[in-house]
């Protein structure tokens, strides 16, 4: 080849990609379709917070489905893995936009990557709701399309210190995980507890892996806490909570979302009573094992069978409700815009799943704002002591 | 010259890079984008271990330093994106350099052990050093604009991923056929022999960590911008072991069998999209068949069996009243054999 059709060739490709044509409007939509994408953790450890979610979505859809659809269309789910990996999300995303063309996307898992994704899904103006994913970046500042029905990290820091307060606790410490997920809450943690005054009395640090947590057991045991903070995923929570009841140290245990099932919890703590004074929040209302939810017990379960019915499903159903809910109101003439300001002016709405309603407007795209609290007492059932509502 | 050689081929391949963003939606482009950019780190990480012998796990972490340099020069200091680029990729070979002293006294395993601390250390310092590089949650980094070119961000950056891999690759090429790549193949082969030849050790293995340093500190530059966004995860062991087995697939040793290697593992990758779960099974899958039967990679299939494609380390062409040279085999002679 010579090196004046070469050089022909780069100006020709410049050119043509310069005049690479505009996307047309209200993708993924037909008379009889609409086409939903979704991204998470299909695969790994993080699959709790992407593949479960995922199913709770497709049963929802299924629901709607067999009920005929909205406005006689049929909701397909397209999900794609991420990995929990931010370049494996904005991968997974740019194709769900610019090849299978989805109309709106209701995912992310991990929360980094869904924050890495978060600009592609803003300038493609996909109507997107986040099911799982707590960093306050994905909707602080509001992007116009982006909402979360998750509990966002500033929320949950809120709502537990707020129940520390309520239930008397005079000495506060904190015991937190320092790695990505832990940073996302650990630092508004801090800020919403510098902004009420309070002044802790220990701020001990585990990793995701520890064995041991006498060392920080004892720590908080001289400070005296009489409520602990906990900012861990449950194996390292299970080891403190063992420890703690090893050198008789009881004090409120006070979680948050990353142990949202107290039942596996008490399991895993493995030592009768250790858990007695355990508090968590969990996104949803209502335990697995709920009579509330004996519907989507069997739909999870006749749709996957192995499966059991997890509070993970339940943040896919409940957000999955709020986005079909979105494009009923966008009514059967569909496009993106009205299905963003749909979900803009949703205002207390309820779905099965969640302890409140959801509230989205044009400023506040965090649309869940009631935390709610659980416990077990030793042999018990899950209870639920009641939801806290964070503004 | 072979119809189907590897200048032609190359130079085809060059077409269609170039002429895709006329023809690929932005998922597609930015797949092309992220071929390019593991194709200057397997080309890095190659010059390292393929030819200059040095079993180091560093790679990953040279390509953090890359993107973290580029991008937290733009956020902490206001740099444009063409200093900061630079500057991060030669922050990177700095790096590189530095950590090629205790590579003179240590070797195979202990070599490898030793990088991979300094690849932990760096993902700890990515992660704890939060004052600087905004901790777990990473950071964005600020947007590129391409202006006055009429082109969009992706499509520019796309383009400058392909100017600088092409330029990145004709100085590969000629780095293994020079003077300095005979000599990497002489550590490889034989520190004391390479010694005796008169080449000399420290120079030698700087050279090879400084220049892969620099590529993955280059590729680490372009990645921040692909991404738009930086964080410790970006950065981790699936790197390390995504870097190694594009060369493995592709080619150790072979400056072409990098571009194959990063092109096959990442279009593998994004295709086994459509078999979900499937991607890690795949990906262990085809390891295993090249790391058991097909030890010289791809390259050496296709060097076998297709003329054009030898990579000889001489830059100048045999005389016509002399047969030509024997090509200096670009594999160990141990691997070449291998089934």
């Amino acid at each position: 080849m010579s090196r004046l059709s070469i050089r022909a060739l780069c100006v020709a490709s410049v050119g043509l990609a310069c005049l690479s044509p505009a996307l047309a409007q209200a993708p993924g939509v037909s008379a009889t379709s609409i086409k939903i994408g979704t991204f998470g953790a299909l695969t790994g450890p993080g699959y709790l917070y992407g593949k479960l979610p995922m199913n709770g979505v497709e049963v929802v859809f299924d629901e709607i489905n067999k009920a005929g659809g909205i406005h006689g269309r049929k909701l397909e789910l397209v999900r794609e893995d991420d990995r929990c990996d931010p370049a494996s999300a904005i991968g997974a995303t740019q194709k769900l936009i610019s090849q299978d063309k989805v109309f709106a996307i209701v995912g992310g898992g991990c929360s980094n990557p869904t924050l890495a994704a978060r600009e592609t899904i803003e300038k493609a103006g996909t109507p997107f709701v986040v099911f799982a994913s707590v960093h306050d970046g994905i909707t602080t500042p509001p992007a116009k399309n982006i909402f979360s029905v998750a509990t966002t990290s500033t929320i949950e820091s809120q709502a537990q210190v707020q129940f520390a307060l309520s239930e008397g606790a005079k000495k506060i410490a904190v015991v937190s995980m320092r790695d990505a997920w832990g940073r996302a809450r650990y630092t508004p943690l801090m800020e919403t507890l510098k902004a009420k005054g309070v002044k802790i009395v220990a701020d001990e640090e585990m990793t995701p892996d520890s064995n041991d947590a006498t060392a920080q057991v004892l720590r908080l045991k001289q400070a005296g806490a009489d409520a602990i903070l906990m900012v861990l995923y449950p194996k390292p929570a299970a080891i403190f909570a063992r420890d703690a009841n090893k050198l008789a140290f009881r004090p409120l245990l006070i979680g948050q979302t990353g142990i949202a099932d107290p039942a596996a919890f008490e399991d895993q703590v493995g030592v009768p009573g250790a858990t007695a004074k355990f508090r968590t929040i969990s996104m949803v209302r209502y335990t697995p094992e709920d009579p509330a939810v004996e519907k989507w017990r069997k739909a999870i379960e006749t749709k996957f069978p192995g499966d059991r019915l997890s509070v993970y499903n339940q943040f896919g159903i409940g957000a999955a409700q709020v986005l079909a809910e979105a494009i009923r109101r966008a009514g059967p003439d569909l496009t993106q815009e009205k299905v963003v300001a749909a979900l803009a002016g949703l205002k207390d709405f309820n779905v099965d799943v969640y302890p409140g309603p959801i509230s989205c407007s044009e400023t506040d795209h965090r649309c869940h704002k009631s935390p709610n609290w659980i416990m077990k007492e030793p042999g018990g059932p899950v209870k639920v002591l009641g939801a806290t509502r964070v503004e | 010259m072979a119809l189907f050689g590897r200048r032609n081929v190359l130079l085809v391949l060059l077409a269609v890079a170039l002429v895709l963003p006329a023809v690929a939606n932005s998922y597609q482009l930015y797949i092309g984008n992220l071929v390019l950019i593991y194709t200057l780190l397997a080309i890095g990480m190659n010059l390292l271990l393929g030819f200059a012998g040095q079993l180091a796990f560093a790679n990953a972490a040279m390509f953090g330093i890359g993107a973290y340099g580029t991008g937290l020069l733009q956020v902490h200091f206001g740099l444009p994106f063409a200093i900061a680029f630079p500057a991060g990729a030669l922050i990177a070979a700095a790096v590189g350099l530095a950590i090629s002293f205790p590579a003179l006294r240590l070797s195979g395993l202990y070599l490898a052990l030793s990088t991979l601390a300094f690849a932990q250390f760096t993902q700890w310092i990515f992660l704890h050093w939060e004052g600087v590089t905004f901790g777990a949650g990473g950071f964005k980094t600020p947007q590129i604009s391409f202006d006055p070119l009429p082109v969009s961000k992706p499509v520019g950056l796309y383009y400058l991923s392909l100017l600088v891999a092409v330029a990145l690759y004709i100085f590969a090429r000629n780095l293994v056929a020079s003077r300095v790549g005979r000599a990497f193949v002489a550590v490889r082969d034989g520190e004391v022999a390479a010694q005796s030849l008169g080449v000399d050790l420290l120079r030698t293995k700087a050279l090879a960590f400084g220049i892969s340093g620099f590529y993955a500190g280059v590729a680490g530059g372009l990645y921040s911008q692909a991404l738009n966004y930086v964080s410790p995860e970006g950065y981790d062991l699936f790197q390390i072991v995504l870097h190694k087995a594009m060369i493995v697939v592709g080619g150790m040793g072979s400056v072409a069998g990098s571009l194959l290697g990063a092109g096959i593992i990442i279009i593998v990758l994004e295709l086994l999209r459509a078999v979900k779960g499937a991607q890690e099974i795949v990906f262990g899958g085809i390891l295993l068949v090249f790391v058991l039967f097909l030890r010289g990679g791809l390259i050496s299939v296709i060097q076998r069996y297709v003329k054009g494609w030898d990579e000889p380390l001489h830059a100048a062409p045999p005389r016509r009243d002399e047969p030509p040279p024997l090509a200096v085999p670009a594999t160990p002679v141990a691997e070449r054999a291998a089934p």
